[in-house]
């Protein structure tokens, strides 16, 4: 049976009735932290910031936090790299074992000479060695499927922007996109064990990092990810510390507010608001705030000298996070390129970053092609005389029966 | 009469027995409406564009207009060079002969071109040879393709370039078409016309 669109249309009601009912709670937060933006001491905070314990993320402030920026000039001659992935995820109902990232590669290059070039490479992952990461140490092996394997996909993304700037030597200004953080956020706190972190992010992202700081050092190649309709609150967490908002001389959530029920503690006089919020009320088309950076611990930990940093822009159609290594926000002149060319590239986008959305479509990977995958699959089992099984609930989902 | 070393326009991407699509290899590249093509393979085909169109490549993609704050129209694709990547210029031509051991015969070839056959524009010495027994016309002229009179009409003025003396061709191109249309002189009146224009 489908869903029974009847019985739930009463309670999506009673939900926008409850969404319409807080808006006005939710518009005087926004105010109160639009007011705390615009007279905060961004030192001050950041001061406060080193000697709180607080239970949500703070961005790191580097001066101020209430600066808009107009958008740059754009040199004529530049060039858009960007890589986007997808992939079919380990099927246990499937009768081999196996994954597939499909990687969608872009390189467009503006000016005198517009030229182009779209491609994607779908790789196979059958090995027990693609199938586990090993830890070298105790023998211990964790699965890559799942999140884990969406991470994978991310670190694949970065590698293969790496080998995309390699590829186009030269000296045309570069910006190189990504979609999404910069952050690999599904391998923090105690998820995974250590080795896995050494297995993606020490082996293979931070590597990767380094050949873009390093080509970055020759020419001008820019690193920056887009981040579409951010759901963040690093900035407005930092207002939170602000002394109008958080009392105490140095923060302690759990021993100064723990006890509050939420919604009590001082600071939730601008809770619900969120960056994207706060920048979309401050922001001029083309404009992007301040950069700030993350303080979020796989970062502190990991990261070393590649320290995500982050500003939100105004796109034309939307506020984003563009999230840059240290060694882009710490250059005027990247940082720049990755102001005006993601201007640039949401213009001529239709509100999102062209490459980025040429890349998606060379890597998507649809409802259809997964079926014929997984014929493919069937297929070339059945050509070697491999038994094919699925398991019998797979089965009953594709054979509808009475 | 093949000509050999004729530049390829494109390639074959669907084929049938009395038609077939094929896609350019330049955007927009395609050979005018009524020029005489000729395929690759075991059989090659002669062949009459009929209908030329362009696209985008992915069917769930709608192009949107992107040049309202452009000065030209080439500056569209000059500041967005994906899109060369991105639509596709494919063009439908009819069958009309073919090479068979190395004579043109004016029937259907038994197989037709196979996908991935290259696709040749006839240079004029190629048309002329082609259009020069008076069997040309007959698979073209009942081929019922749209704007039939438009595309026999086109291929006549091509036709027409290629021989020395187009006015002699012209003469002859009607007595088959009044042999085509026995009973439908405004029609015959009608291409020749065109043809001339």
């Amino acid at each position: 049976m489908a869903l029974d669109l009847h019985k739930i249309a009463g309670q999506i009601a009673n939900m926008a009735s409850g969404l319409g009912e807080r808006r006005a709670e939710r518009e005087a937060h926004l105010s109160l932290a639009l007011d705390t933006l615009s007279s905060a001491e961004a030192d001050a905070i950041e001061m406060k910031r080193l000697q709180s314990r607080t239970t949500f993320l703070v961005a790191r402030l580097r001066g101020s936090l209430a600066g808009t920026h107009p958008c740059p000039a754009l040199p004529n001659d530049y060039a858009a790299l960007a890589v986007d992935g997808s992939h079919i995820d380990v099927d246990r109902h499937l009768a081999a074992q196996c994954y597939l990232i499909n990687l969608g590669t872009v390189r467009i290059r503006y000016g005198e000479q517009p030229a182009a070039h779209l491609g994607s490479e779908p790789r196979l992952y059958t090995n027990d060695e693609d199938m586990h990461l090993r830890d070298p140490a105790s023998g211990r092996t964790q699965a890559l499927e799942g999140s884990l394997l969406g991470a994978l996909r991310a670190v694949e993304e970065l590698r293969a922007l790496a080998a995309l700037a390699e590829q186009a030597d030269d000296d045309t200004p570069t910006l190189a996109l990504i979609d999404g953080s910069l952050i690999l956020w599904g391998l923090g706190g105690q998820a995974y064990p250590d080795f896995v972190r050494n297995a993606l992010i020490d082996d293979m992202f931070l590597p990767a990092l380094d050949r873009l700081r390093e080509m970055a050092r020759s020419r001008r190649l820019a690193l920056a990810a887009y981040v579409s309709l951010p759901r963040s609150t690093d900035v407005v967490n930092a207002l939170r510390l602000d002394g109008r908002r958080c009392p105490y001389a140095a923060a302690n959530c759990d021993l100064h507010c723990g006890a509050l029920a939420t919604g009590r503690r001082p600071c939730d006089s601008i809770a619900g608001v969120t960056d994207r919020d706060l920048f979309e009320r401050r922001l001029g088309a083309g404009e992007r705030s301040d950069v700030f950076a993350t303080t979020s611990s796989i970062v502190e930990s990991s990261y070393a000298e590649h320290s995500v940093h982050f500003f939100y822009l105004n796109a034309g159609a939307e506020i984003a996070r563009v999230e840059i290594p240290a060694w882009v926000a710490d250059s005027p002149e990247l940082l720049s390129l990755a102001h005006a060319g993601i201007v640039d590239q949401c213009g001529k986008g239709h509100g999102y970053p062209v490459a980025i959305s040429e890349a998606h479509e060379q890597a998507v990977v649809t409802a259809g092609d997964r079926e014929q995958f997984r014929a493919i699959v069937e297929a070339a089992l059945g050509a070697n005389r491999l038994p094919v099984y699925t398991s019998l609930k797979d089965r009953s989902k594709r054979v509808k029966w009475l | 009469m093949v000509v050999e070393d004729t530049p390829r326009v494109g390639e074959v991407v669907e084929s049938g027995s009395t038609a077939f699509v094929a896609q350019s290899y330049r955007l927009y590249g395609a050979p005018p409406l009524g020029v005489l093509v000729r395929t690759g393979g075991p059989c090659p085909a002669y062949a009459v564009v009929h209908d030329v169109a362009t696209r985008g490549i992915d069917p769930s993609r709608r192009p949107l207009p992107r040049g309202k704050s452009e000065a030209a129209e080439q500056d569209v694709y000059d500041n967005n060079p994906q899109l060369e990547h991105l639509l596709r210029t494919e063009f439908r031509s009819v069958i009309v002969g073919h090479v068979d051991d190395g004579e043109t015969r004016y029937r259907l070839p038994p197989s037709p071109p196979p996908i991935y056959a290259f696709v040749y524009a006839c240079p004029a010495a190629e048309v002329a040879a082609f259009t020069s027994s008076a069997d040309s016309l007959r698979l073209l002229a009942g081929s019922g393709v749209a704007a039939a009179e438009e595309v026999v009409s086109a291929f006549l003025r091509h036709a027409m370039a290629a021989h020395g003396d187009p006015t002699a061709y012209l003469a002859g191109a009607g007595r088959q078409l009044a042999v085509l249309f026995p009973r439908d002189f405004r029609t015959v009146e009608s291409i020749l016309l065109r043809a001339a224009q």
